[in-house]
Formats: C-alpha cells, sequence, structure tokens
C-alpha cells in the first residue's frame, strides 16, 4: 500500500511551496489538441495553468493527499500568463470538515509567475478519504 | 478578412447554447496526465480503481473543464474575447471512458467594466453526459471587447 496522507493527517494553515515549471509553447499546442480551444501565438489559455497547478501540487514532498473527488472550484484570473513564463503555486489549507469516512478540505492556491506576481487565485475543494481501521488485536 | 467575432453589445441576455457531443477516450485522459502532471490513481491505475466506487478510472475534473472550453468555441460564433475573470464549479458526477459529453451554455449577466472598451459576460454552463446527467456546472466570467 503506498502511503497517502489522510484526512486526519491534513495540516490546517500550512503554507507549501511547489517546484516551478515553464509554460512552452509545446504545452499549449498539446493542450490545444486536447481541447480545441483557440489561443493567438505566444498566448497561454487560461486553463492550461489551472492544470499545470494541479500536477506541481503532486510534486511537493509529502505523501499525496489521499482525494477521492474534486468537489468545486472558485477561480480567479488575474493576469495573463505568457509562453515562456515560468510558475509555481502556493497552496495553504484553509479548513476541514470531517463526514463518516472522509472529509472535505478547502485548499486555497495560488499560481504565481516568475517575477512573484499572482497570475490566477482561488479554492479548491476535496473530498480526502480518512485512514482505514486497522484491524488490530 | 472578415471579423466574425461577436462583441458585447451583440450578446444578449438569455442567449442559449448547445454544443456537440464529445466522446471522451483513454487517450484524452492519458494525454492529460502527461500534460497537466496530474497521475493521481483515480486516472492512472485501472486495477486499484476497480476497488472503488467508481469501478474503472474516471477522466480529470479539469480535463471535463479543459474540453467544455473547447467545446464552448464550437457551439456559438466567437466572442471578441479579451480575457476571463474567474470561475465559480462543481464537479458533480464521474466522467468515465467512453463517455459522450456536451456543453449547454446560457448568457446570465452582462455588466461594464471599469475600462470603458469592454464588459463582462457571466454564462451558467452545464456538462451533460451521453444519459443527459449533469457531470458538472458553474459559473464563468468573461471579458468581452465593445465594439470599436
Amino acid at each position: 500500500m503506498t502511503s497517502a496522507t489522510y484526512f486526519e493527517d491534513v495540516v490546517v494553515d500550512q503554507l507549501k511551496t511547489t517546484p516551478a515549471i515553464t509554460v512552452t509553447a509545446a504545452h499549449v499546442e498539446m493542450y490545444q489538441g486536447l481541447t480545441r480551444e483557440m489561443a493567438a501565438p505566444g498566448d497561454v489559455p487560461d486553463v492550461l495553468p489551472l492544470c499545470m497547478a494541479i500536477g506541481l501540487g503532486w510534486r511537493i514532498k509529502d505523501p499525496p493527499m489521499a482525494v477521492q473527488a474534486f468537489i468545486a472550484l472558485d477561480w480567479k484570473i488575474v493576469r495573463e500568463l505568457r509562453v515562456g513564463d515560468t510558475m509555481h503555486t502556493s497552496s495553504r489549507i484553509i479548513s476541514k470538515r470531517p463526514m463518516r469516512d472522509a472529509g472535505l478540505i478547502i485548499d486555497e492556491r495560488t499560481i504565481l509567475d516568475q517575477h512573484g506576481e499572482v497570475v490566477q487565485q482561488g479554492r479548491f475543494t476535496f473530498l480526502v478519504a480518512k485512514r482505514q481501521k486497522e484491524a488490530s488485536a | 478578412m472578415a471579423d466574425h467575432r461577436r462583441y458585447f453589445d451583440e450578446i444578449e441576455l438569455g442567449e442559449e447554447y448547445e454544443s456537440p457531443g464529445r466522446t471522451v477516450t483513454e487517450a484524452d485522459i492519458v494525454m492529460f496526465a502527461g500534460l497537466s502532471g496530474d497521475y493521481n490513481v483515480l486516472h492512472t491505475d485501472a486495477e486499484f480503481m476497480k476497488s472503488t466506487v467508481f469501478g474503472e478510472r474516471i477522466a480529470h475534473g479539469l480535463l471535463c473543464l479543459a474540453i467544455q472550453s473547447g467545446l464552448f468555441t464550437r457551439a456559438t460564433a466567437p466572442y471578441a474575447m479579451l480575457g476571463s475573470g474567474g470561475l465559480r464549479w462543481k464537479f458533480k458526477a464521474p466522467v468515465k471512458i467512453g463517455d459522450t459529453i456536451r456543453l449547454r451554455a446560457k448568457v446570465v449577466d452582462k455588466k461594464d467594466l471599469d475600462k470603458p472598451d469592454r464588459g463582462l459576460v457571466t454564462l451558467d454552463r452545464t456538462i451533460l453526459n451521453q444519459r443527459d446527467e449533469i457531470v458538472q456546472q458553474g459559473q464563468t466570467d468573461l471579458i468581452v471587447q465593445k465594439r470599436p
């Protein structure tokens, strides 16, 4: 069994910062092939940095959160990102609410560019599994 | 070339659009995992997913959000877009490999912005599957140029 961060282990209010990634023309082309969304040369479609932000989140060196479902998203586009810009994200769990076998967490995430300027920002709501009760004696 | 883009002034409250359908394939999910770096087991581990309530891999929520963004461009003539303001979104049901999704959208608000050359158009958007079940739903704010 792979180790994971379960609902009980999620720490509220801890700021975490991811590694960075340069957004290239290849990313934009792949994204356009997948979605058929249009973009002028040099532009980055707004949803692409959001998609890449999720991947960056998995590169934090903690055991991955045991996400069972992505529930909701409340998101603001603050400024445009351009091809060649390098983005990273910071995140902070701002609340957790237990339910029966899992719990809801709200993750406040910010995408920043290479100058430290905020590009996009908002809140993700995830359903996170609770630790399975061990069958101990 | 003629400009077929629709300006803020031309977009009417209450306009409704429906896109063609698009089948979400295993290839879409694999490509999206590579592009986003999101290799969560929900999307990539077929064996693990057999033991879950889903029974199989499911598409990334953001993959379907991205696909609907493309479907919007196939549902209506392009807006004279200057950018996007944000979105409020709910992921209501899983999309599985082979499901066919389509977008239904409606203009629900129009607002002037501080800069006089643009306005904000808010759309209600619903992603439906082949059984007409709502899989995702929310609102998006688009910044649209006014007629020059």
